[in-house]
């Protein structure tokens, strides 16, 4: 049995080596500025959905806040290296210490609640954060947002050089990062309790296991990373805009999400990939693109109940 | 704060409280029945305004407002109808409901918004209000169509609660919401009764878009702050009863308005949601809802 997950364990680690190998040869492949930051955004979605996953996939909680850490994230670490002059690569470590914070708070209602109630309450913090944006222009810069955002450095270094491959690979090291934090997590006690009060509450609180506990831990832990790929996407873009806290974004990241399949942590990852790079190549068609990314996610959503990672699945099936 | 503040207060917390319990009523009505939270319902509310602009407007077909309005309501239920089947209807049997169909209707949302802005533009529009002039209310001048909206508002939504509590179709709807298996075995055609109530809320929503079209103005994303409003008072009145949102709607309203004077446009939202969550940690399922 235990030699037959350490197999298993065995291969999947040899796979994501696999992987790293792959990304990390994809920089000298695509060679464009334009294709490179494809790949930097894919890897910061990419980031922001695995995190995502495990508040809405592993432990069930239906937390639509999930967009405000990543949007607060962009704020802070903008405001701390811009307005206060804090070294960038600081800034975007608190900026993983603030959208930390924020889940704190918001998990403190949300223990309370149930179903349709987290939804709204999640919701309305978003809105919540954006109205404060908005508010404090002085600061934020209001409806207009930031620019000219300090870009990330190494001794005299920009990251921007060479057509942003610094970039690729921070943001590559980035998600390789948060792939092993996330596995770590999955595999501890807590991931396990994650699971185990989304399948069958009365039965986990029966083994001793606090649901609200388990529920608090669980937004906390999937906000540093998100606040980080926040901070690291405000320095990368220098610029920090509203537009983070709308409705645009927060169904695009969903939708890589729900496509790749919740509870599954390379689903998001790889939906990521596949709805950025889908998303740009429908850019020629200008509105009409949103008209076919929305009608396609319902589609897919009515076809694929368990998202793209339950494809092979449904494969294993059919041959069985 | 003099008598005449007050009361200019008092009236803009009535027509805001008004607004939003047409859309929370609407909301309420589809979560009780369906199951369902809406996130299209302010995309709903933006198309009845732009249906209604286009057979009302003289800038367009120039029929005029009444019309307008008929055409506008008849539109959105038909979209409704169309939303329920293709939007909602394939998720009925899928054990994680309510989380797919936030999703779709968001989606839906989206759609719906980039189609108003393919079909009319980006340039604002306005619809002319059904009534014209000001009237006087506890000694404030007021737009007659606010008037109308303080007055339309609260009947509508009385006689849907009157067709909810005494109808055949009514009552049906409510027996759906309670017990869909034992309304099923009783002979009652529950995909019928849930199109029905849908086609029903975005009537509502629709009348709500051309009474705040002719007040504010007509843009595709028009609906995005009076739905994050009417979820501010679901949680707060509860979605379990239509007459709860209503009376959430209210006090959110007056609420809204008191902050408005005291605190500032500013920090009112940020007031708003900590009295949600003030609420929430003593009654779960909201002010007037039952747990």
């Amino acid at each position: 049995m235990t030699g037959d997950l350490a197999r298993k364990s065995g291969r999947e680690l040899a796979l994501l080596a696999l992987c790293l190998v792959v990304l990390l040869a994809l920089p000298s492949l695509i060679t464009g500025s334009y294709g490179r930051h494809l790949l930097i955004v894919s890897l910061v979605y990419a980031v922001v959905a695995a995190c995502w996953d495990v508040s809405l996939g592993f432990a069930g909680l239906f937390n639509f806040a999930h967009l405000a850490f990543f949007g607060i994230g962009v704020y802070v670490s903008a405001i701390l290296s811009k307005l206060i002059g804090l070294d960038p690569w600081l800034s975007i470590l608190l900026a993983g210490l603030f959208a930390t914070a924020a889940a704190a708070i918001v998990s403190l209602p949300v223990i309370r609640l149930r179903g349709i109630y987290v939804v709204l309450v999640t919701f309305a913090f978003g809105q919540l954060v954006q109205q404060i944006v908005l508010s404090q222009a002085g600061i934020t810069g209001g409806s207009q947002g930031m620019v000219m955002v300090p870009a990330l450095h190494l001794g005299s270094y920009n990251f921007a050089r060479d057509q942003k491959l610094a970039y690729c690979y921070a943001a590559i090291a980035l998600l390789a990062v948060s792939v092993l934090l996330l596995r770590w997590l999955m595999a501890s006690p807590l991931g396990v309790a994650m699971r185990a009060v989304r399948d069958d509450e009365s039965y986990a609180a029966a083994r001793g296991i606090s649901a609200a506990r388990t529920h608090l831990l669980a937004i906390v832990a999937s906000a540093p990373l998100t606040g980080i790929a926040g901070g690291f996407f405000g320095a990368y873009s220098r610029v920090a805009s509203t537009e983070v806290f709308g409705f645009g974004t927060l169904s695009l990241v969903l939708s890589m999400v729900l496509l790749g399949g919740t509870g599954t942590l390379y689903g998001p990852i790889l939906a990521a990939f596949l709805i950025t790079f889908t998303s740009e190549a429908l850019v020629g068609l200008g509105l009409w693109r949103f008209l076919i990314i929305s009608a396609g996610m319902i589609l897919v959503l009515v076809a694929l109940p368990g998202g793209v990672a339950s494809i092979p699945q449904l494969f294993r099936r059919k041959t069985y | 704060m003099n008598g005449s503040e007050i009361s200019s207060v008092l009236v803009s917390g009535l027509l805001l409280g008004s607004i939003y319990a047409l859309m929370g009523s609407g909301l309420s009505l589809v979560w009780t029945t369906l199951g369902i939270f809406n996130f299209a319902h302010g995309a709903f509310m933006m198309l009845g305004a732009y249906v209604a602009w286009t057979i009302g407007s003289g800038e367009a077909w120039g029929l005029g407002p009444t019309l307008g309005a008929t055409a506008a309501a008849a539109a959105l239920a038909g979209l409704g109808c169309l939303f329920e089947v293709l939007v909602l209807r394939p998720f009925y049997r899928r054990k994680n409901l309510a989380m797919l169909t936030v999703i779709t209707t968001l989606s839906g949302m989206i759609f719906l918004e980039n189609s108003a802005l393919i079909a009319w533009g980006p340039r604002i529009k306005q619809l002319s209000p059904l009534i014209p002039g000001t009237v006087h209310l506890l000694g404030v001048a007021i737009a007659a169509q606010e008037m109308l909206i303080l007055i339309v508002s609260p009947v509508l939504i009385l006689l849907v609660w009157l067709w909810l509590s005494y109808s055949q179709t009514g009552r049906a709807i409510r027996a759906v919401a309670q017990n869909q298996d034992s309304a099923q075995l009783l002979g009652m055609n529950v995909s019928a009764l849930y199109m029905t109530a849908f086609a029903l809320s975005a009537v509502l929503a629709s009348i709500a878009g051309i009474l705040l079209g002719s007040i504010r103005f007509v843009s595709p994303t028009m609906g995005d702050e009076p739905l994050t409003k009417a979820l501010v008072v679901a949680i707060f009145g509860g979605l379990g009863s239509v007459l709860g949102t209503v009376g959430g709607a209210y006090a959110i309203g007056l609420l809204e308005a008191v902050s408005n004077y005291f605190v500032g446009l500013y920090w009112t939202p940020a007031l708003l949601f900590v009295v949600m969550i003030a609420t929430l940690m003593v009654r779960p399922s909201g002010l007037f809802g039952r747990s």
